[in-house]
């Protein structure tokens, strides 16, 4: 073996480290510039939808002092009285977003309203001139990529970002990192599952806001477990095989909450992507064992990774080489795992450039080995819905590149539709030949 | 300094200053090391000649007759009894390296079985619980292998030796954490320590402890032996070039790769693991390492090495590293640490008495990284024809 070529623990905790460090993370370790920002310099912004998820949102964007929350809008009067209680700025509230469009001291809006809204808000929103957040998944008609793209294009000076939050989570971008350097060989293949045992129903306190409140349930309004599970999983595919799929295969059904959805309680699908790596999905409704992860594997190893904990696993290869190699072997036990079965946690944290202090070095050393044996569990410094709102506004503020661009949410919402037709059809599904 | 092991009539002398052979350009480590304590004990011979005989020889049969274009590499690691096994073959047909790589695997797997202290189900677990209270018959494998860590035991008297796992659990290196054990902690565990408590029948192939709480643990020498059998597996397919590594740590160079003056193995510098300590050329020989590196605990700003003194209860001090040079995986791994323990001039008792053994110490010199190398060999040293030794610093 070429020592080398061996990817040692500390090798690899260091690598770890190092792309940390690279990475130009906005999300880390918030700049002092930022921390009392002048108030020219605010972003004004609107949240459109404040049920579960546009709350969440407000709930960090509380804490970002970069943004100012100057108008919520929702037609449900309980989430609108819910979203002015957790931003806390005493924001106007509004029932009709394109009211809310018509201010001129609004900056930028978020939609993270039920996915069939999703298109012609961003449309209008756009159009007024504001900075678009949409939560994921970006539109809901495959004719609609097209109007966004067109109208995006018309406004290439408005940031246009989509909510798959894994894109700004610092364990994610090392993972990619460390795909990108090799850690794992080719991606060949991913596999992901996010499984609950719930019948993913909102309370509905009167059965006439059923449909409004439990739009998820319905085909009207919304992509099922597709949309709303597999999408965040899907992009985290594409995102390490570095490509978008070329077809689908899907089976799933209403197989255990009979209660009148239109959705599917299980999904088994299967992606390809062009290099014939796959991406295998499943998603169910009756049983949280294993709960949600990503597993990339590759032919030098696997990473399995999801909010908040990521592990990577060395392959054990067998490499096969004409001779003549120059054979240089190093003796003195310090490989005493290769990471094959116990894994070696994935952890961004770096102790700086290099010039830590000692006992800083120490105390992340140890935190990894903590980590190791499951006793200490890694915290971001930001969780990744504060980062992506962090990122978003600091895009509208500083004009730089949005974390989770068009491209990405097309290929994300593609890869919804195109699962759901192949549910739908029981045939295979192949994208369309780009242009 | 090139310098050669071997000694051809089976004589050697200690302390005997390597002969510098001015074809070879000395290259120093960028590390201090204080030459002045350097005690090497080496010759040089007119085996570089042999050695090149033979590694032709060995290539002509690995590859059959056929030419050197025709060989295939085919390395392969494997996770067992805790560490890394990783083995490196040359032949003409890759799926038959692999094999016979697999059957390797395979092998060290069924040792892992049988002989981990970590597994409740294993024979040594078995013995473990029952022998204290009845004979247990043992594996006629296993039981060699007991015999000879009782042996090594003897020779050493108590500085290697399997029945120093209670200590170890003391000390928290058995699946816990660190801890400083009291004076009179240690020696209760003490009690239960010792090789004399080990009773092995060869007639009845029996083992029986005759204390309650004995337990042994073969860590110190079961990766070697492990070597060997993988050795022994590569051997009956015919291989003739190969490593097989038990984690760096336990190594055999079955004959040389291809082209080569034997296995180039760079044993790593007791405070760096990415400087070279000494570099040697093996064939058909076995090098392993201890180090205070691999395994300790810092407690009050003081570092305690995973390495236990079985007579004192504590873990060995002013010792960083040893490297051990025996024909067989069993003879250095059941040895590196034993060196460890008895240190330079025990050591050197030892090799007055013990032929055909070469063991570099690497001892605490001032302020790290700084350390210095003493190298000893057998009074009566010699290594066989096919083998290469050499140390090329």
């Amino acid at each position: 073996m070429e020592n080398e070529r061996d990817v040692t623990r500390r090798d690899f905790l260091k690598t770890a480290a190092a792309v940390a460090a690279a990475s130009a993370l906005p999300s880390v370790g918030a700049p002092a510039i930022l921390a009392n920002p002048s108030p020219n310099n605010v972003v004004n912004y609107g949240m459109i939808g404040t049920g579960t998820e546009g709350c969440t949102l407000l709930k960090f964007l509380a804490t970002i002092a970069e943004g100012r929350c100057i108008a919520t809008c929702d037609i449900y009067p309980p989430n609108l009285k819910k979203g002015v209680e957790t931003i806390g700025s005493n924001p106007q509230t509004y029932e009709d977003y394109r009211k809310m469009l018509e201010r001129k001291d609004l900056d930028a809006v978020m939609v993270v309203t039920p996915l069939n809204l999703h298109a012609q808000m961003v449309l209008d929103a756009l159009s007024a001139g504001k900075h678009v957040f949409v939560e994921k998944t970006m539109y809901f008609k495959e004719d609609e990529e097209d109007k966004i793209r067109k109208a995006s294009e018309e406004h290439p000076k408005q940031a246009l970002q989509v909510g798959l939050q894994r894109r700004s989570s610092l364990l994610y971008q090392v993972a990619i990192e460390m795909i990108r350097k090799g850690a794992v060989g080719k991606v060949m293949f991913v596999r992901a599952n996010w499984h609950r045992n719930s019948n993913w129903r909102r309370p509905v306190p009167d059965p006439k806001f059923e449909r409004l409140l439990n739009w998820r349930m319905y085909k009207e309004y919304s992509g099922g477990l597709f949309a709303e599970l597999a999408s965040h999983q899907l992009d985290v595919a594409n995102w390490a095989i570095g490509a978008e799929p070329v077809s689908v295969v899907a089976t799933g059904g209403i197989d255990y909450w009979k209660d009148g959805r239109e959705v599917c309680d299980n999904i088994q699908a299967i992606y390809e992507y062009p290099g014939g790596q796959k991406f295998l999905w499943s998603g169910v409704l009756y049983n949280e064992h294993f709960q949600f992860e990503e597993e990339i594997m590759g032919d030098q190893g696997t990473l399995i990774i999801t909010l908040g904990k990521g592990m990577f696993y060395r392959e054990r290869v067998a490499k096969v080489s004409k001779a003549g190699l120059k054979e240089n072997w190093w003796a003195g036990a310090t490989v005493a795992k290769a990471a094959t079965q116990e894994g070696i946690p994935i952890f961004p944290e770096h102790a700086g450039n290099g010039e830590a202090a000692f006992v800083d070095r120490e105390l992340l050393y140890a935190k990894r080995w903590l980590a190791s044996m499951g006793i200490y569990k890694y915290e971001e410094p930001h969780d990744p819905w504060w980062s992506e709102m962090s990122n978003f506004l600091a895009s509208v503020r500083e004009g730089k590149p949005v974390v989770a661009p068009l491209e990405i949410g097309v290929a994300d919402a593609q890869g919804v539709i195109y699962g759901n037709r192949a549910v739908e059809t029981g045939q295979k599904v192949f994208w369309p030949k780009k242009a | 300094m090139n310098c050669d092991l071997r000694d051809g009539n089976g004589r050697g002398a200690q302390d005997r200053p390597c002969v510098r052979n001015s074809r070879f350009t000395i290259h120093y480590s960028p590390f201090t090391i204080h030459h002045s304590l350097f005690t090497i004990i080496l010759l040089v011979t007119c085996s570089r000649l042999a050695g090149s005989l033979v590694t032709a020889l060995a290539i002509a049969t690995a590859v059959g007759g056929h030419g050197a274009e025709n060989v295939v590499r085919y390395e392969a690691s494997h996770e067992s009894m805790g560490t890394v096994y990783t083995v490196a073959v040359y032949g003409r047909d890759r799926t038959f390296l692999s094999e016979v790589v697999e059957e390797v695997f395979e092998e060290v797997d069924r040792l892992d079985e049988q002989m981990s202290n970590y597994k409740p189900e294993s024979e040594l677990s078995a013995i473990n619980r029952e022998a204290a209270s009845h004979p247990v018959v043992v594996e006629p494998g296993l039981f060699h292998l007991l015999e000879i860590s009782v042996g090594r035991s003897k020779e050493t008297d108590g500085a290697f030796d399997i029945t120093v796992g209670p200590l170890m659990k003391s000390w928290g290196f058995f699946r816990g954490r660190g801890r400083l054990p009291s004076r009179a902690e240690i020696s209760q565990v003490l009690k239960r320590v010792g090789y004399q408590h080990l009773k092995l029948d060869a007639e009845r192939r029996t083992i029986r402890f005759d204390k309650e709480g004995v337990e042994i643990d073969l860590g110190g020498i079961a990766k070697g032996y492990a070597v060997d059998r993988a050795v022994e597996i590569l051997r009956s397919n015919g291989i003739t070039s190969a490593l097989v590594s038990s984690g760096m740590s336990s190594i055999y160079a079955l004959g040389s790769p291809p082209g080569e003056h034997g296995w180039k193995i760079t044993v790593r510098a007791p405070y760096d693991a990415r400087k070279a300590g000494d570099v040697f050329r093996l064939q058909n020989y076995s090098l392993s390492t201890s180090g205070s590196y691999e395994k300790f605990l810092r407690i009050g700003g003081k570092n305690y090495c995973h390495i236990m003194d079985p007579h004192t209860g504590w873990p060995v001090e002013n010792m960083l590293s040893t490297a051990v040079l025996a024909p067989t995986g069993t003879d250095t791994d059941g040895r590196s640490a034993g060196f460890f323990v008895m240190g330079v001039e025990r050591s050197r008792k030892y090799l007055s008495v013990h032929p055909n053994l070469a063991v570099v110490f690497y001892l605490p010199s001032g302020a790290p990284p700084e350390y210095k190398r003493v190298m000893l060999r057998s009074d009566s040293y010699s290594i066989p024809a096919d083998s290469i030794v050499e140390i090329d610093r």
